[in-house]
């Protein structure tokens, strides 16, 4: 699992776990059943407190995106597809509201943004399959 | 569990001049707290009072549950200290003086002493007082730690160090806080570094008590609001009492805003702007904290 931490970004790092977390999740790299690292593994290798971790693993926990039965690892959760779409959506969301301000601030009309990040979506589709 | 120390109503004054007013602070274990603060904000005398180096003029403070000014060596044992200032006994070499304050202790983690040594590459049969301040500083945290202490108090541990050695030392004490070590206080104005590590800020100011939370809660708090106008102007000043410091021309506003996320939309929709929200870090909150009333 690759997370990488900005300190000094001042987005909390138990946020940043959590959506990079959600984002492997969301985006296939992290299954239902899998295993997550230890509490103490993940703060070693990322230089974080732990105490840290387990706040960000508590949370996802609370969400039902991570299960921790008796004496076994924490692993993902068994999502419903529903509930991994929302996730998406939500995580494309959040990545769009800063580009929809700048279309704004540039004074870039509706139809042009939209035509924009069709073609651009086109071409990266384009890209894949050559 | 007992906590690491809590101070009441600690009011020290030096003649005339008062380090510090009446602070109150609770630290249970476990934690990593950065105690933050400006040059001669009390940070220093604060620690001093935990380990029972200075006695208050008045109030209280207590140290893994035993009033500061009776600490035995039963507590001793349990604390490790840094200071800004290292005092060693300049003509032993490195090693003479790692084994005289290691004989002060049952506990004394010979392996641990030799990693570190190893580690952040210290020369064993170097004389001490011929060390450069970063090797000095070292040489203070490996004496520091290799007892195993339950409470660590580094007081400016890092400014003398490479960056390099700070971020050995910085994941070094991590590793600590899974051992044995319940709470790392650690005080210094490298808030940079320091931000990577700690969970609790103090953060003091002119022997006051300005911000005592959790770096999370610190984080969500405050935020920079990049404002844009879609038509129209902005008011020349912004009256809402969240807004703790502005920048504003007619069409582009900086706002630094503190427990605002709830009132973002109807800011919004009153003044018709788009707002860019970002959290802020320890560095840009700092001077933030200083302005808040504790």
């Amino acid at each position: 699992m690759l997370i990488a931490i900005d300190h000094h970004s001042g987005v909390p790092v138990y946020r940043q776990l959590m959506d990079q977390i959600k984002f492997h999740i969301a985006s296939g790299l992290l299954n239902a059943g899998e295993k997550l690292p230890t509490t103490r593994s993940l703060s070693a290798e990322l230089g974080v407190n732990p105490m840290t971790v387990s706040k960000a693993y508590g949370y996802l926990e609370a969400e039902g995106i991570l299960e921790r039965r008796r004496g076994l690892p924490l692993t993902v959760s068994h999502l419903r597809p529903e509930k991994i779409e929302v996730q998406k959506l939500h995580r494309l969301r959040q990545s769009l509201a800063p580009i929809v301000a700048i279309a704004r601030q540039l004074g870039v009309e509706k139809s042009q943004a939209l035509e924009l990040f069709g073609r651009m979506l086109d071409d990266a589709e384009d890209q894949e399959e050559s | 569990m007992e906590s690491a120390f809590e101070v009441k109503n600690l009011t020290k004054t030096f003649g005339d001049v008062t380090a510090l007013d009446n602070v109150s602070v609770s630290v249970p274990g476990p934690a990593v707290v950065g105690l933050i603060g400006r040059n001669g904000s009390g940070k220093t005398t604060l620690l001093r009072h935990v380990i029972g180096l200075y006695l208050p003029t008045s109030g209280h403070c207590t140290t893994l549950g035993c009033p500061s000014d009776k600490l035995g060596s039963d507590e001793l044992s349990r604390i490790g200290v840094v200071h800004q200032e290292n005092r060693f006994l300049e003509w032993m070499k490195v090693e003479q003086q790692l084994r005289y304050v290691s004989s002060f202790y049952k506990r004394w983690d010979k392996d641990l002493e030799q990693r570190l040594v190893d580690e952040l590459e210290l020369e064993p049969s170097a004389r001490v007082g011929t060390l450069s301040p970063g090797n000095a500083q070292k040489l203070g945290i490996i004496l520091a730690v290799c007892h195993r202490p339950n409470l660590l108090i580094l007081d400016e541990p890092i400014s003398g160090l490479d960056p390099i050695t700070r971020e050995q030392f910085l994941r070094f004490l991590l590793e600590l806080l899974h051992q044995d070590a319940n709470t790392i206080v650690i005080s210094s104005h490298v808030l940079h570094d320091v931000e990577k590590v700690i969970n609790r800020v103090i953060c003091l100011d002119k022997g006051r008590i300005k911000a005592d939370a959790s770096l999370d809660d610190l984080q969500e708090r405050f935020a920079e609001w990049r404002v844009t106008v879609k038509a129209g102007r902005l008011p020349t000043h912004f009256e809402e009492n969240y807004v703790v410091s502005q920048e504003v021309d007619s069409y582009q506003a900086r706002l630094l805003v503190k427990g605002a996320s709830d009132s973002l939309d109807a800011f919004k929709t009153r003044y018709g702007v788009d707002v860019d929200s970002s959290p802020l870090n320890l560095e840009s909150m700092f001077p933030l904290l200083l302005q808040e009333n504790a």
